[in-house]
């Protein structure tokens, strides 16, 4: 579906371009509205969103700090989607990959960097994985729908890390519910050490291009696809739907968890309640953005990244609620959205 | 009674003179659907006592203009006209009351209701606080005598065969006291039993004064009924011409342009087609099934004890009114369908245990009826279309592998060999016309080597070159060796191309007739429940 519809030529890859533009000016148009009612400087509130990834060392490397999850994110979101499934329980399956990566890398701590990092990053995945289990065994064996089992699940795992981080390794020290800290060989190598750059986007890039490679490249890719497009008719021809279905959980799932161990491994170097943000919402917007295209997913979530790290830059400048980017992100996804409706008419 | 007007000295005289009043006009009508324009100034012109045959293929236009009468679609441009008068229909009720009724290849009815409850649904009952229908029933039961329309008006529909629901649908438009009666291809899914009797009923309407237009495809039934006929063809009137002035090459050639070669045709050829050779007896049957049997969700038996067998290069015809199982018969043969008991074997190998994509493998090829919901990915390219089904298999992939450029040259190779349409092998399959949907689930099957191949309706809704080009394929396939399961509700069809023809009612298999001995009304006997040689 991907590369091989796109590969039509540069203009139809222009016309796929244009809409975009078009809706990410009408979105920052519509919010410059706002943000002018509210009484605030306007150009300098979207030189701030916009530039702030730029001009300094350290936006940039936030920027790219803050790409890796909502890649991921995004990814746990679209994998599935792509066979026509939605698994909005991305979040639940952070916490859990967290937590798995957590309770890995504390009660591992002393082992060396080579035998506990692939431990901790594997447990994560894992867990997310074991997560999502329970909606696809729903789905696959009694046709639950999936949406509204993985949004739950999510409820389960802010309970879930609430007692991991203040019944099972509290810090006492903590103000928060906070965990003891990983063992030091636990944690992602930095490229870079001040800002820290930790490894993680590598990883994050390594699962985005095998993703895309995997669902274009393959002939379980393609029947992952052809599932989305069309689950009767491939199902005529001989694929097993339900498996791809359950597979394609199973996949988003993993690919949660291992958003949320980068966090502990890359970031926190603990378990910290609230360590999910606002990823979930964010990683649905990009894979909606991005039309469930795996390949335009680290696109649209750098873009994402550059509006997020601009948004607290404005907050801490200019004194403008950064909630305020979330509506451009909303108001963009609305005009992709809208655009879609236009040009079937 | 009235006398056959066409009996009658002035009426004779005057049948083809364009002075006769018409009764209903329509004029220079255009109707656009998005970028398609369905109607480009097309016009038609109805008179008393008529039945006026609009003719015209897949596509044509023939509903939308009729519907435009009916008051379904507004017209973007032109005028209707009655007995002279310029009339404005904006709904099904103001046709109504203009004496204007339609009859749609689809019926509305509500299944669980009786005939005379489905007939004067929607209408103001005479003893509406007691709801007592006696007095419609008699209604009803006058105008079934008078027109030859046989219903018992306490039978719950649901229970009725579809040529009696069909003239459930006819009473309707009657009680309603309707002028002017519009059929859309009648004739689809009635027996030729059921057809000769619809055909004498419309003789009587139209010998007591009233208009008929009969909508279809096939030059055959117009001209078996029709008064005057006129062809329709991509949205634009083409010609109006009295039967018997008519000659069947020329609305040939008015209905398909020069698309086709009319003298070599298959489509419009009357069984006198070169019989491709018969089954190679010698060899073991392509396909050979026994004891089948199936049940649907509802645990209940949809398909009872059905063995056939399909030689080399044969083509066994499935024949039957829609809903006699054909669906259940292909998908469980295909295990699409999971199947309660029953051996299929591929040649010499037992394929009883295989799921669908082993029997894929093995050689079988699926043509499903619907095209779009079973037949296609609508956001993949043509490319990926082409080879579901065959993404594991060689050439296409390799150790789980596609290699894409086999994928894109193949795509582009039978592109060009069966004439797709399409701006190239990376375009997305809901772009493509229902005619060029259905090549390339044409070229999809045909892509492997089949053994043998399971096609059902393979022409529903295509276009006379469409359907032309079906049929080539096919035959020239089965002429190589290829065995096919022919399931259609198209009788004709099946006369036309088949070998032999086994007749399917209520899931089980009540017949079977080979080529030389083809009756049509025997073959109608049998799909209406009646076994041979009764």
């Amino acid at each position: 579906m991907t590369e091989r519809t796109r590969s039509a030529g540069w203009t139809t890859a222009a016309g796929q371009i244009a809409p975009y533009i078009l809706a990410i000016l009408v979105a920052f148009a519509v919010a410059g509205l706002v943000i002018g009612l509210m009484g605030f400087n306007v150009p300098k509130a979207y030189a701030t969103i916009l530039f702030t990834s730029f001009r300094t060392h350290n936006g940039f490397i936030n920027t790219l700090n803050k790409w890796v999850p909502l890649i991921l994110q995004a990814l746990a979101f679209t994998v599935p989607l792509t066979a026509g499934k939605f698994n909005i329980g991305g979040e639940g399956q952070l916490i859990a990959g967290a937590v798995g990566a957590a309770a890995v890398g504390i009660v591992f701590a002393g082992q060396p960097a080579v035998v506990l990092l692939p431990l901790v990053l594997a447990a994560g995945a894992l867990m997310g994985m074991l997560w999502v289990l329970l909606p696809s065994v729903l789905l696959y064996r009694f046709s639950i729908n999936e949406i509204l089992t993985t949004v739950l699940m999510n409820f389960v795992a802010f309970e879930f890390i609430d007692y991991v981080a203040t019944q099972v390794w509290p810090d006492p020290a903590a103000g928060h519910p906070t965990t003891l800290p990983i063992g030091a060989g636990g944690w992602l190598p930095l490229l870079i050490s001040r800002p820290p750059l930790h490894s993680g986007i590598i990883l994050g890039l390594l699962v985005g291009g095998a993703v895309y490679l995997y669902t274009s490249r393959t002939s379980a890719g393609y029947e992952l696809m052809a599932t989305g497009a069309n689950s009767r008719a491939s199902r005529v021809f001989g694929i097993n739907v339900r498996r791809m279905f359950f597979l394609s959980l199973l996949a988003g799932g993993a690919i949660g968890g291992l958003s949320g161990a980068i966090e502990v491994a890359g970031v926190q170097h603990r378990l910290i309640e609230g360590l999910q943000s606002n990823y979930l919402l964010l990683g649905i917007i990009i894979g909606l953005i991005a039309r469930g295209d795996n390949l335009a997913v680290p696109f649209v979530a750098f873009f994402i990244s550059v509006l997020e790290v601009g948004a607290s830059a404005m907050q801490r400048t200019l004194q403008i609620p950064s909630e305020m980017v979330l509506i451009v992100e909303a108001l963009v996804l609305l005009f992709v959205l809208l655009s879609d409706v236009i040009r079937r008419r | 009674m009235v006398p056959d007007p066409r009996d009658h000295p002035l009426i004779a005289m005057a049948d083809s003179s364009p002075h006769e009043a018409s009764f209903i006009e329509m004029r220079q009508i255009d109707k656009s659907f998005g970028a398609v324009h369905a109607l480009d100034g097309a016009g038609l012109e109805l008179r008393r006592g008529e039945i006026h045959g609009l003719l015209g293929g897949n596509g044509a236009g023939k509903t939308t203009l009729m519907n435009v009468l009916y008051g379904l679609y507004r017209a973007d441009s032109g005028d209707i006209l009655k007995d002279g008068a310029p009339v404005e229909i904006r709904s099904p009720k103001d046709a109504l009351d203009h004496g204007i009724g339609m009859v749609h290849q689809r019926f509305l009815q509500i299944e669980t209701f009786t005939v005379v409850e489905n007939v004067v649904l929607g209408e103001t009952l005479e003893h509406r606080w007691r709801l007592d229908l006696g007095p419609e029933r008699q209604r009803i039961e006058q105008l079934s005598s008078r027109f030859g329309l046989q219903a018992d008006p306490k039978a719950t529909v649901a229970s009725l065969p579809m040529g009696v629901r069909q003239r459930v649908e006819i009473l309707k438009a009657l009680f309603r006291g309707v002028r002017l009666l519009i059929l859309d291809e009648p004739t689809t899914n009635l027996t030729p039993q059921e057809v000769d009797s619809l055909f004498a009923s419309l003789r009587t309407m139209v010998d007591q004064g009233m208009t008929v237009v009969f909508i279809t495809h096939k030059l055959r039934e117009v001209m078996a009924v029709c008064d005057r006929i006129s062809v329709l063809r991509n949205g634009r009137h083409m010609m109006t011409v009295a039967r018997h002035e008519a000659q069947e090459e020329r609305l040939i050639h008015e209905m398909v342009g020069d698309e086709l070669d009319v003298a070599s045709s298959l489509v419009f050829a009357d069984r006198a087609t070169p019989t491709p050779q018969a089954g190679k007896k010698d060899l073991p049957p392509a396909l050979q099934v026994s004891d089948l049997n199936v049940v649907d969700k509802k645990e209940i038996l949809v398909i009872r004890e059905v063995s056939f067998e399909v030689g080399q290069g044969e083509i066994l015809g499935i024949a039957g009114v829609a809903g006699n199982g054909q669906k259940a018969l292909v998908e469980s043969l295909l295990n699409i369908r999971p199947r309660l008991r029953g051996q299929v074997m591929l040649s010499t190998t037992d394929a009883t245990a295989l799921d669908t994509r082993r029997l894929l493998e093995a050689g079988m090829a699926y043509i499903p009826e619907d095209r779009f919901r079973d037949g296609s990915l609508p956001s993949a390219s043509v490319a990926d279309n082409l080879i579901l089904g065959a993404q594991r298999q060689a050439p296409y992939a390799k150790r789980g592998l596609l290699n894409s450029d086999v994928v894109q040259q193949s795509a582009r190779d039978l592109i060009a060999q069966y004439s797709i349409r399409t701006q190239g092998p990376s375009e997305v399959a809901a772009r493509l016309s229902g005619g060029n949907l259905q090549r390339m689930l044409i070229a999809r099957a045909f892509a492997r080597p089949v053994r043998i191949l399971i096609a059902h309706n393979p022409t529903g809704g295509l276009d006379i070159a469409s359907v032309e080009f079906v049929y080539r394929q096919l035959l020239e396939r089965c002429r190589q060796g290829m065995a096919c399961l022919l399931v259609s509700d198209d009788l004709d069809e099946l006369l036309l191309l088949c070998h032999r023809l086994a007749v399917i009612y209520r899931g089980a298999l009540v017949g079977e007739v080979t080529r030389e001995s083809y009756d049509k009304y025997e073959i109608g006997r049998m799909m209406s429940g009646a076994t041979a040689g009764d």
